[in-house]
């Protein structure tokens, strides 16, 4: 069969040594005397290797911050009372998502700010539409506790240390949710 | 995981949300950064993905996590890709819109984008965003084509041939690029692998 070049599917899966038992065998007898086929394995090996040489972008900072801040951002109770004036949403607990408090000072250029909090505001709207989690710190009575109709899920976060948060129970600050807060999945 | 694996548990024990950022967030943005080749689309995609995942913890069974953050990304990502396309591309057809250019590009995202590898990136970017998906999950975040198969929902056949053509244009765009990515001599591999098989 040393004729039949090797198909597309076989050059990938040889190249990747993922080939087992008689495929194997012959895509590697075959390649070592065809020199288009074993062109097509360096190919697809040459790829890989300029793939993996490339450095992997770092994750911002200030992304980190936000992701962090998810439970949070997403407050069910609460559609956004207000339109901030460049068109963001207002939530009354959280001002505009309180973003400046997020994003670290030291970063210059603010051009992309309105970028940033655009997701978050989605966020929230898509999870009070969706009526299944609560957030807040010990203490606060959530206002709407709904438990989902097919769920186990029974809360989400909640904080087992004393927290001075503010009137409504809500941490401020950078460290948006309380480090020993612990997701609740589950009876 | 600090936390986690702190102390013989025999039940699972919940991650903080913390925890879930610290663990996951890095991969997740580098899947985005990698898929959408820019720094605006990949804090969006990774944002959506987390909240995804904040929305649907209750179904989440241990285990499955980084398989879970796959499939929303890459899902997340195809969205916007087939949304951008069916705005500006009606005509086309699927495979034939090449990303578009995202919102430009302010200071920080060229800073943030030299310390890549712009011709790397350029060259994924050029690819047809279901190739690029096959290629980016299989050689950079090294998924087998089965656990690639059951992300995209597609056979393992086609994440095979989509993984091949996409290597294959992904070289031809880097076909300039000196040593280490010269064309091979004719042979001198197949010799090598026969060798090694």
């Amino acid at each position: 069969m040393n004729s039949q070049h090797l198909s597309d599917e076989a050059v990938a899966a040889f190249a990747d040594g993922v080939l087992a038992g008689h495929a194997r065998e012959r895509a590697a007898r075959h390649s070592a005397h065809c020199p288009e086929c074993a062109h097509a394995v360096a190919v697809q090996r040459e790829a890989v290797w300029a793939l993996r040489s490339a450095p992997a972008p770092s994750l911002p900072v200030g992304l980190v911050d936000r992701l962090r801040s998810v439970p949070i951002t997403t407050p069910v109770t609460t559609a956004p009372s207000a339109m901030s004036a460049d068109g963001f949403a207002v939530f009354s607990t959280f001002g505009t998502m309180a973003a400046a408090a997020l994003v670290p000072a030291q970063k210059p250029a603010r051009h992309n700010e309105s970028h940033r909090l655009r997701p978050i505001v989605l966020t929230a709207a898509a999870v009070a539409a969706a009526g299944l989690l609560t957030v807040g710190s010990d203490g606060q009575a959530a206002t709407t506790t709904r438990q989902p109709a097919t769920g186990h899920f029974t809360g989400f976060v909640s904080n087992t240390g004393s927290t001075p948060g503010n009137a409504d129970g809500f941490v401020e600050g950078p460290g948006v949710v309380p480090a020993n807060a612990r997701l609740r999945i589950g009876p | 995981m600090t936390t986690v694996d702190s102390g013989p548990r025999t039940a699972w024990v919940p991650p903080t949300w913390d925890e879930v950022v610290r663990e996951h967030a890095d991969r997740v943005y580098r899947l985005a950064y990698r898929l959408s080749g820019n720094r605006a689309d990949a804090e969006d995609l990774t944002q959506e993905t987390f909240v995804r995942v904040f929305r649907s913890l209750a179904e989440y069974t241990p285990g499955t996590f980084e398989g879970w953050l796959h499939r929303i990304t890459t899902n997340l990502f195809l969205d916007m890709v087939r949304r951008r396309q069916r705005i500006r591309f009606d005509a086309l057809p699927d495979d034939a819109g090449d990303r578009l250019p995202s919102s430009q590009a302010g200071p920080e995202q060229t800073y943030d984008e030299m310390h890549l590898d712009p011709e790397i990136q350029r060259a994924l970017d050029a690819l047809p965003a279901d190739f690029r998906v096959a290629v980016v999950l299989c050689d950079l975040e090294e998924l087998s084509y089965e656990e690639i198969a059951a992300t995209l929902g597609i056979k393992v056949g086609t994440v095979r041939s989509r993984i091949h053509r996409g290597r294959v244009l992904l070289r031809q765009a880097l076909a300039h690029r000196a040593p280490g990515l010269r064309p091979a001599e004719p042979g001198v591999s197949a010799a090598g692998e026969a060798s090694t098989s």
